[in-house]
């Protein structure tokens, strides 16, 4: 009986080992949990085609703080800052490059990284119209992904001059890409905006219902005319930029000071711009973009307990004493913060003992803006009144949108084609260069020459997404760039690829 | 001694004691080895009251004892015999000489072996050894005791520490490169759960041969542990052990003072740099010493550093009657953590096993642990903010009145980008962990064959549940510098592992035939849930409160909330086989069959063979001295599934932005996915085991080799600075591991014995599937995995010298190129271009050390004994992440080396920049600069302990007391400019520093 037991017991449990095992065999196909598996996804609901877009705009617009700065940096209308912190960044400004500083490297993976999330975006967008979903609204929203590729694209090449033509939605491809001279990427970018355009919304970004604030045909053309405007072909500029005019859609918006605060956002003027938002919450949900960088290190708000900022991207001398000579007003109070020590500087030379009112530490919102070590001025354009700032937030410029293309740039884009010999069908390069003086309470000239306008870009777009920079080199005015101790030769017109990214892909080591 | 008796007969009167004391007889004797030599000091203890003697120079010893008392006659070397006392009083023992350690049963996996029997490599440490090292955690005590196990000590309170066997064969991250861990069938990630006092022995399984029968767990070495257990047949025994002792921090790191500082600001050539501290002046006054220096002098680390208290309080009770035996116990450990915040430690377990004879044919028996954890967790990041804050800043401003709830300073006062000062790391966040671990393990066993054929069916099941609570809380210091709302945090994490193990195994004997086989199955199912949310401004006030209910916002924003969950699922089939013929030659094999859901790949297959010859007890070996000779080899295959699960295709996730000032949802697509499977470890070791002089001296001694293969590696994505794990490379560790132990009793009565242990470490990549190089670290401290050099090596330039003067600078057209000055780094143009670029750069050296070496000594005279470890490690470099901050923050602080050595002048330095240099970008870039030698020996533990036998000093029925002192870590020496020169990855930015601790000890056995 024993015996019995124990074989049984034996018997029935190696039974069930064997059976209830195998059984068990079928969790191993059990797939990966938390996971949004693509192949799961029902392309067949169409209203969803628009996720994978504002997924593109949501990635677009989380530009990391150091990426604008660096754009922009090398102009003789804005320095770094000075020395202490971030010195590699002011041997930039000094056009002392160096490959390995991780800014070089952020600004070109974050362009990168936002192209290719664009690109599967498309991928995503063909998924849905296969399954069904308005073809017009698929070629729609390609075209507004790749219009913002464009722009990320045109930055990059701008930056380092030739470049790698993302063409695929693989990066891996680029191993074995070639590298595209600088006219090679811009002529990619203007082909890539014509072929957008036709499919692209005509309505003011502020105006369309579906994205708000997303881009239209203008911003394309835009980017078309910047792209062809690198390329020397003016009347490509002047039509691009004629199309934009006649359409009537963009009004320069009156009051300059306010058209960089919270009156900017989603303005009549601007053809592109990052958003942002908190929603007007005091805590909670927000996305913001860092302007602490911009703004200045010690000041005194009008609001208390509203944070200042890092002291960098500090207005040049250079440009006060242009605009105070020109006899700007709003312009210069927009785009400079004062500090007592910079009027101070400014007076220093006997010509400028005398300055207007608005330059002053005291902002017309209120702020004081105190004396630091690091920088003289801080930028205005980067500014945003503490009083602006919603209750409960308290980080410098929460809630401020970033400007990246609006109307006065493409005036006076217009107004040098036209200067270069190309022929308008719009306005003429007087009436387009008034437009932008009269809004900045500046008399009207006539027989506007080139120097004019590019007199008139260092006023109009000084600290501005390094146009005045990239101006210079097109111009070839090189003898501007070597100002207050700098020196500038033609071999530091592009920065050199960062050494992170020469490490991968060594086609750019081959091409210093 | 009176009163000390008194305060011990109030509790053992309790107990039952007072047995009558019997008439005493005296016995004389003799002690012999085989042959008839004498022996010296060989022991003779009365099992009774312990009390004893040891033999004089002729072998004789005389004893009082009763009659019926039994006795044991024990020498090293030597098997011990027990004797039953009778009437004849004169005696004469023969000892035999004894291959003891030879004998002791090893665990390995799913069973248990003679180690004599072995043709692997296992280490086995013995609760003693454990016992002696005041930790939290079981593993520390292991340092230095194992060849070719490396421990990287952790100083956080509840922090594991990192266990590395035989090198590093998956690449680094995600901890991929851990050992299993098995606690009585149940399988860990580690067992920071474990009190030092729980567990019995730790054996760790370092061949393939040893650990392939866990097949795709194995590949990094297998520690296995049990817990302890109660004998059949055996008195209750009761034990208190406990200790209580202090933390210091050791090898502080000196920091530039007030005046280097200032010195080097002035050298800067920064107008701002000097401008702070000018602004420090006049914010804080002049030194009256030097009046060029604010007169403040701040020693930050000395600010944020405390000696914290240790304790441990644990009571076991084992025995058995001839149908159960048992096992319980419990214990308190509580640490504080020498970092000045709420940073502290405390655990509660509970423990007990049971074993119980239903009938002659089948045993049941279940083992529950309970451990009830709670941790503060450390905001390291107060080690670098201590590193980088000014020391020309107080701790506390009187002037910055607006500040609130404390007085900080803020550097922003002085200019500086941020408010730098360490405290608000310290003291307004508080990150609480409960760890609950609940550990249950069931089985039945039949004999189906009486000492032949069993099977054991166990079920094991683990829970953990892991609720995390950050608080954030709010302050104003600067308008730059302040948390506005309080934040409350709550992660709840819940693990539900179960494992069920069903055995057979059939052993016999048939002649000189012994043969063991196993067979069996396991099925594993893994489960992990979390939830996180997060809200706004909370009672901060009122502790009981701090609840997401009671805050006043609920924080929506994706990624502050979040759900995740993941479940596994093993299935697998094994088996064993080991045989030895007259016990000269030994064969063993196993074979294991592993599926997962966790890689596309369902299925892996794992063999391992091993063969050993024991040379000496061949009838032709007859070399006098050697005892015992065995010649092992052995191959096998083992998988890893430690590297995370692979997607197998692209996702989606949802991302959020605004358009006109309203909240819009979108989703993101990946660009690339994992398809990955299972490392694949292949290891071939040969070795031998040894005894000599008597089994006085033991060698042992492994070679290995040991290749991953499919080593799955974070590829770099181009242009877009992301990563995918992919299987693309193969990974070489090869060593050569020694352990040496000598014991030996001398006739005075002091029992003695020295080992040492050393292991050497070649890690190399092997292959790369036809890349030459895969980047690691990050573009600005690079490191790379180079086919023929080892994993990660730190990537850069070579350091020739400093510029000293113009006239050099002038001469080097590299330097005129690059706009150098005096006091800037001269790197090696390695290919003799004229340029320095990107192609100059070399290996600087690798993480993991290439000789790792351990010691002890061991000594017992009368009721004292000793023991001193040593331990230490070379070859391996460090990257001094906390300086190479200055690469995006360069106006801080820096170390006193840095500020005494720097370059000021001609002749002043040929390593260290100028302080202007250091600052620049030229030397800012990766060189051998930033990559220190991370050498370092150790005093690792000293012990001094005293043995009272309670019976011979306090009377029958008395406890056994021991008292001891214990020094842990307390002397470290390395020239590396840090804390610690442990530094898990090699990369050291905020490593929490590792003290030394003191402590007193009681051990009491009733």
């Amino acid at each position: 009986m024993k015996i019995f037991n124990k074989y049984g017991f034996s018997i029935g449990i190696t039974a069930l080992l064997l059976l209830v095992l195998p059984a068990c065999e079928k969790n191993l196909d059990e797939p990966a949990l938390n996971r949004t598996f693509n192949e799961e996804i029902d392309y067949s609901i169409s209203d969803n085609m628009v996720l994978p877009l504002i997924g593109v705009y949501a990635d677009f617009y989380s530009r990391g703080w150091e990426t604008i700065p660096l754009i922009a940096v090398r102009g003789d209308d804005v320095n770094a800052g000075g020395l202490g912190d971030q010195q590699p960044f002011d041997a930039t400004d000094h056009y002392v490059y160096d490959q390995a500083y991780w800014m070089y490297n952020s600004l070109w993976q974050l362009n990168f990284n936002d192209i290719y999330t664009g690109k599967t975006a498309i991928q995503q967008i063909e998924l849905y119209r296969e399954a069904g979903a308005s073809d017009a609204l698929a070629d729609q929203y390609i075209a507004e992904v790749n219009t913002l590729n464009g722009f990320l694209l045109f930055h990059l090449s701008r930056v380092w001059g030739d470049m790698l033509i993302p063409e695929t939605a693989d990066p891996s491809d680029l191993l074995v890409a070639k590298l595209s001279t600088k006219q090679e990427v811009m002529q990619y970018i203007s082909d890539q905006m014509d072929a957008a355009i036709p499919h692209l919304p005509t309505v003011h970004p502020a105006d369309r219902t579906d994205v708000p604030g997303g881009v239209n045909r203008y911003t394309a053309l835009a980017i078309k005319a910047m792209a062809e405007q690198e390329l020397g072909n003016y009347q490509a500029v002047a039509d691009a930029t004629s199309e934009i005019i006649n359409s009537g859609v963009y009004q320069l918006e009156p009051d300059f000071y306010e058209l960089f605060k919270l009156k900017g956002k989603l303005n009549r003027e601007n053809l592109l711009e990052l958003q942002y938002s908190d929603y007007g919450q005091g805590s909670g949900d927000a996305n913001f973009h860092l302007y602490a960088f911009y703004g200045p290190q010690n000041w005194e708000p009008a609001v208390e307990g509203i944070g200042g900022g890092w002291g960098f991207f500090e207005p040049s001398l250079k440009f006060i004493k242009f605009m105070l000579d020109r006899g700007e007003t709003v312009r210069l109070e927009t785009s400079v913060l004062f500090t007592d020590r910079g009027i101070a500087e400014i007076q220093q030379d006997p010509k400028y003992a005398d300055l207007p009112d608005f330059v002053s530490n005291t902002t017309r919102d209120g702020d004081v803006i105190k004396d630091y070590a690091r920088a003289l001025f801080a930028s205005g354009k980067h500014y945003l009144p503490s009083n602006q700032i919603t209750p409960g937030r308290t980080g410098y410029g929460n809630n401020k949108n970033y400007t990246c293309i609006r109307y006065a740039e493409i005036l006076l884009m217009h107004a040098e084609a036209i200067l270069q010999g190309a022929s308008s069908s719009a306005i003429s390069a007087d009436q387009a260069v008034n437009l932008v003086r009269a809004r900045a309470g500046m008399p009207n000239i006539t027989g506007a020459t080139l120097d004019d306008v590019v007199n008139e870009k260092f006023a109009e777009l000084a600290t501005e997404w390094g146009v005045r920079y990239y101006d210079l080199i097109r111009w070839q005015r090189y003898d501007e760039l070597s100002y207050d101790g700098r020196t500038f030769t033609t071999d530091k017109i592009y920065l050199p690829y960062p050494q992170a990214q020469v490490d991968q892909l060594p086609i750019l080591g081959d091409n210093p | 001694m009176k009163l000390f008796t008194k305060l011990f007969l109030i509790p053992l009167c309790l107990l039952g004691w007072g047995a009558a004391q019997a008439q005493e007889t005296t016995y004389t004797g003799v002690v012999t080895e085989e042959g008839g030599e004498p022996l010296i000091g060989v022991n003779i203890l009365n099992m009774r009251d312990a009390s004893g003697t040891i033999t004089d120079f002729d072998g004789n010893f005389e004893l009082r004892a009763n009659v019926g008392d039994t006795i044991m006659v024990s020498y090293t070397g030597y098997q011990p015999v027990t004797y039953v006392l009778g009437a004849t009083t004169s005696l004469e023992f023969e000892l035999k000489e004894s291959a003891e350690l030879l004998e002791e049963v090893v665990v390995v996996g799913y069973g248990s072996q003679k180690s004599k029997d072995l043709t692997s490599s296992i280490a086995t440490i013995r609760s003693e050894e454990i016992e002696k090292t005041p930790s939290g955690q079981p593993m520390q005590a292991l340092q230095g005791k194992v060849a070719g196990m490396q421990i990287v000590s952790a100083g956080s309170p509840g922090d594991a520490p990192k266990v590395r066997i035989r090198g590093v064969g998956s690449y680094p991250g995600s901890d991929n490169e851990a050992p299993l861990f098995v606690v009585d069938g149940m399988f860990f990630d580690n067992i920071d759960f474990l009190n030092n006092n729980d567990i019995k022995s730790i054996s760790v399984l370092k061949d393939a041969s040893a650990a392939a029968i866990y097949g795709v767990r194995a590949a990094n070495g297998v520690v296995l542990v049990e817990t302890k257990s109660g004998n059949y047949d055996a008195p209750a025994q009761i034990t208190y052990d406990g200790y209580y002792g202090v933390q210091r921090a050791q090898n502080v790191l000196k920091m530039a003072n007030a005046e280097q500082f200032t010195t080097m600001a002035l050298e800067s050539g920064s107008e701002a740099d000097i401008s702070f501290i000018q602004n420090a002046m006049q914010r804080y006054g002049r030194s009256r010493i030097n009046p060029n220096v604010p007169d403040v002098n701040t020693d930050w680390y000395d600010v944020i550093l405390r000696d914290a208290p240790i304790m441990n309080h644990s009571i076991n009770v084992s025995g058995g009657g001839t149908k159960a035996a048992y096992s319980v116990g419990t214990s308190y450990f509580m640490q504080e953590g020498i970092l000045d915040m709420k940073n502290e430690f405390e655990r509660f377990n509970l423990r007990s096993k049971v074993d119980f004879k239903a009938t002659d044919w089948f045993t049941i028996g279940g083992n529950a642990i309970i451990s009830n954890g709670k941790r503060y967790l450390p905001d390291n990041s107060a080690w670098f903010r201590a590193y980088y804050a000014v020391p020309i800043m107080p701790v506390y401003d009187e002037k910055n009145t607006d500040a609130t709830p404390l007085q900080l300073s803020n550097a922003q006062d002085l200019g500086y980008r941020g408010g730098q000062n360490p405290l608000v790391a310290t003291e307004f966040n508080q990150d609480e962990q409960k760890i609950r671990k609940l550990l249950g393990n069931f089985y039945v066993q039949f004999n189906l064959l009486p000492d032949k054929l069993t099977f054991k069916s166990s079920y094991n099941s683990s829970y953990t549940t892991i609720n995390q609570r950050n608080l954030d809380f709010p302050y104003f210091i600067g308008n730059a510098f302040q948390q506005e709302n309080s934040v409350i945090q709550k992660i709840d994490e819940s693990y539900l592992n179960q494992i069920w193990d069903n055995i057979l195994t059939y052993d016999d004997s048939y002649g000189n035939h012994n043969l063991t086989v196993m067979l069996g199955s396991s099925y594993r199912d893994e489960a992990y849930d979390q939830l996180e949310l997060r809200a706004l401004n909370f009672p901060t006030d009122q502790e009981a409160a701090w609840f997401i209910d009671q805050a006043e916002t609920l924080d929506t924003d994706r990624g502050n909330v979040g759900d995740d969950g993941r479940r596994y699922y093993g299935i697998s089939y094994f088996g064993r086989i080991a045989y030895n013929f007259d016990n000269r030659y030994l064969i063993y094999g196993t074979y294991r069959a592993d599926g997962s859901n966790k890689y596309q790949e369902k299925w892996g297959y794992f063999p391992t063979v091993g063969v050993g010859w024991v040379l000496s007890e061949e009838s032709f070996f007859d070399i006098p001295g050697v005892n015992y000779l065995k010649f092992r080899a052995s191959w096998g295959e083992l998988g890893n599934d430690r590297i995370q699960a692979s997607d197998g295709a692209t996702t989606t996730s949802v991302v959020t932005t605004s358009l006109d000032d309203k909240q819009y949802s979108g989703t993101e697509t990946s660009n690339t996915f994992s398809a990955l499977r299972w490392e694949v470890v292949e290891e071939t070791n040969v070795g031998l085991t040894s005894e000599f002089a008597r089994s006085r001296l033991s060698l042992e001694a492994d070679y290995y080799i040991r290749n991953t293969k499919n080593a799955a590696i974070f590829v770099p994505i181009p242009v877009i600075g992301q990563t995918v794990l992919k299987n693309v490379g193969e990974i070489r560790n090869s060593g050569f591991e020694l352990s040496l132990n000598w014991r030996n009793s001398t006739s005075f009565g002091l029992d003695y014995s020295i080992g040492g242990n050393f292991a050497t470490l070649k890690n190399e990549v092997v292959d790369l599937y036809g890349q030459e190089y895969i980047n690691g670290g990050t573009a600005e401290f690079r490191q790379r995995s180079i086919v023929g050099e080892p994993l990660l090596a730190f990537y850069g330039w070579e350091v020739a010298g400093v510029y000293q003067n113009q006239a050099e600078i002038d001469a080097d057209p590299i330097a005129v190129a690059n706009g150098l000055e005096p006091g800037d780094l001269r790197y090696v143009d390695q290919n003799g271009d004229g340029v320095s670029d990107d192609e100059d750069r070399v290996v600087l050296g690798s993480y993991l050390p290439s000789f790792m070496f351990g010691a002890n000594l061991g000594m017992s005279f009368k009721g004292f004994d000793l023991s001193v470890n040593v331990y230490g490690q070379s070859g391996n470099k460090i990257l001094n992440r906390r300086r190479g901050e200055v690469i995006f923050t360069n106006d801080t602080n820096m170390d006193a080396d840095l500020a005494i050595n720097r370059w000021h002048g001609q002749g002043t330095s040929n390593t260290y920049p100028s302080s202007k240099g250091i600052r620049k970008g030229w030397n800012q870039r990766l060189s051998d600069f930033w990559v220190d030698d991370g050498a370092f020996w150790r005093i690792q533990n000293v012990q001094l302990a005293y043995n009272i036998q309670g019976e011979k000093v306090f009377g029958p029925g008395a406890p056994d007391l021991r008292v001891s002192f214990t020094a842990d870590r307390p002397l470290s020496v390395f020239d590396y400019v840090g804390f610690t020169a442990e530094i898990p990855d090699g990369v050291d930015r905020q490593t929490y520093p590792i003290p030394a601790v003191y402590t007193v000890g009681l051990n009491v056995k009733f």
